[in-house]
């Protein structure tokens, strides 16, 4: 008898918690593939590895963008993968709760729910990412007050203001941590006249991004593609340069905070100054976001203890508490 | 002729009785039936809820697995 599973699909990283057990995966969303037999080669770190490296008949490819899934068919086998390596079997069909952005469509939400149904799940429920990552950064969410979260993913940002076991006010944008690597990307190559890749450009925002001005402003030295001469060359990249280069995402993170924010029931508004915003997931942990955020908004923010875990440790919990939390599951309410 | 008026009477009598006895029986049943329903909004409300309480969740959003433990260490 296979144990249920809560995953959490994620544009960047995929992670997958086990009932009884935890987290007993996590690993980038990525898999390579032989363009010519159709072969799956290497998914999660390996097929990370392989980004922009691979032979011409090897491609490696993020089959989710913004959190929705771009290849259908790669994503039903990532997915039969993942349920492998955790046990699944042709015999054993678990339940699974399945993370997605509450800013999915309906066509998108079938395309997840079906492609997990195909690949050995006995039952596919979703769950609203804000949702999951309230429940797993401990927040009284069962109270009758306002709790605020800011979850920035790779493809998409949400925030949602939870009361008493659900959402008040939701605000999504399909911009996350990709968007910031891909703005830098671009800036390097129009400023410095280099091209780099994705991997050069996330080790750069995590190395001297900031989305506030510090007192550790850093620098670094890239090396890229001349676009002119197509030698290798270094250039020298300032935090600030940085910055600059990615203010126009950071700037669509922050206004839908700020829209959100406005969404929310006066009564509840009062809340959120005494006991601030919280922000989980990967993007959130660019240097001085929540400061950025905080002084925008005039609100505290927070970080979550676990901001990458937040999501499938919430998801989690629903599947250990599978019955009395049915009403969460987004079909449930519709 | 008088017997015959007499049960009658008594057979009116009788229908309307079981009628009124068939009614009452219904709206017992329905209301009990309404009760329950508030009872198992209620119920249910509460059970989530208390899914939700920070004790409910003490357990797994802090369980760290042994067998996946070592995901963590990996690049």
């Amino acid at each position: 008898m296979a144990r249920d599973l809560a995953i959490d699909l994620g544009t960047a990283n995929t992670l997958v918690y086990m009932k009884g057990r935890g987290i007993v995966l996590n690993e980038p969303t990525v898999i390579a593939v032989n363009r010519q037999s159709g072969e799956v080669l290497a998914t999660g770190h390996d097929a990370w590895d392989m980004i922009g490296r691979t032979p011409s008949y090897i491609v490696a490819v993020r089959p989710l963008r913004g959190g929705a899934i771009t290849d259908f068919d790669i994503t039903e086998r990532m997915i039969r993968l993942l349920l492998q390596r955790v046990g699944v079997s042709r015999f054993t069909r678990p339940k699974v709760v399945i993370c997605v952005p509450s800013a999915i469509t309906e066509v998108e939400r079938r395309a997840v729910t079906d492609a997990t149904r195909r690949a050995g799940a006995s039952d596919a429920q979703l769950i609203e990412q804000p949702m999951a990552a309230a429940i797993g950064a401990n927040l009284p969410i069962d109270e009758p007050v306002g709790n605020m979260v800011i979850d920035i993913g790779g493809g998409t940002s949400e925030t949602a203001v939870i009361s008493l076991g659900g959402v008040v006010a939701l605000e999504a944008v399909r911009v996350g941590s990709f968007d910031i690597d891909e703005a830098i990307k671009n800036y390097v190559r129009r400023e410095h006249g280099i091209a780099i890749g994705e991997r050069t450009a996330e080790e750069i925002k995590i190395q001297i991004g900031s989305a506030e001005p510090g007192t550790d402003d850093r620098e670094a030295d890239i090396r890229g593609r001349d676009l002119v001469s197509g030698l290798p060359k270094t250039v020298r990249l300032t935090a600030e340069e940085v910055r600059f280069a990615i203010d126009e995402p950071v700037a669509a993170i922050v206004m839908s905070v700020k829209r959100c924010l406005s969404k929310a029931p006066p009564e509840l508004a009062q809340d959120f100054l005494s006991r601030g915003m919280y922000l989980v997931g990967g993007g959130g942990m660019l240097r001085g976001l929540a400061q950025r955020i905080e002084r925008e908004t005039q609100v505290p923010v927070q970080m979550s203890p676990q901001p990458l875990e937040a999501v499938v440790l919430g998801a989690g919990h629903c599947i250990e508490n599978y019955q009395a939390l049915r009403g969460m599951f987004m079909g449930a309410r519709r | 002729m008088t017997s015959l008026i007499a049960l009658s009477v008594l057979t009116t009598v009788f229908i309307v009785l079981s009628v009124m006895s068939g009614v009452a029986l219904l709206v017992t049943v329905y209301l009990d039936y309404r009760r329950s329903r508030i009872d198992d909004g209620i119920a249910a409300f509460r059970r989530h809820i208390d899914a939700l309480s920070p004790e409910s969740r003490r357990s797994s959003v802090t369980r760290d697995s042994d067998d996946g433990a070592d995901w963590r260490y990996r690049k």
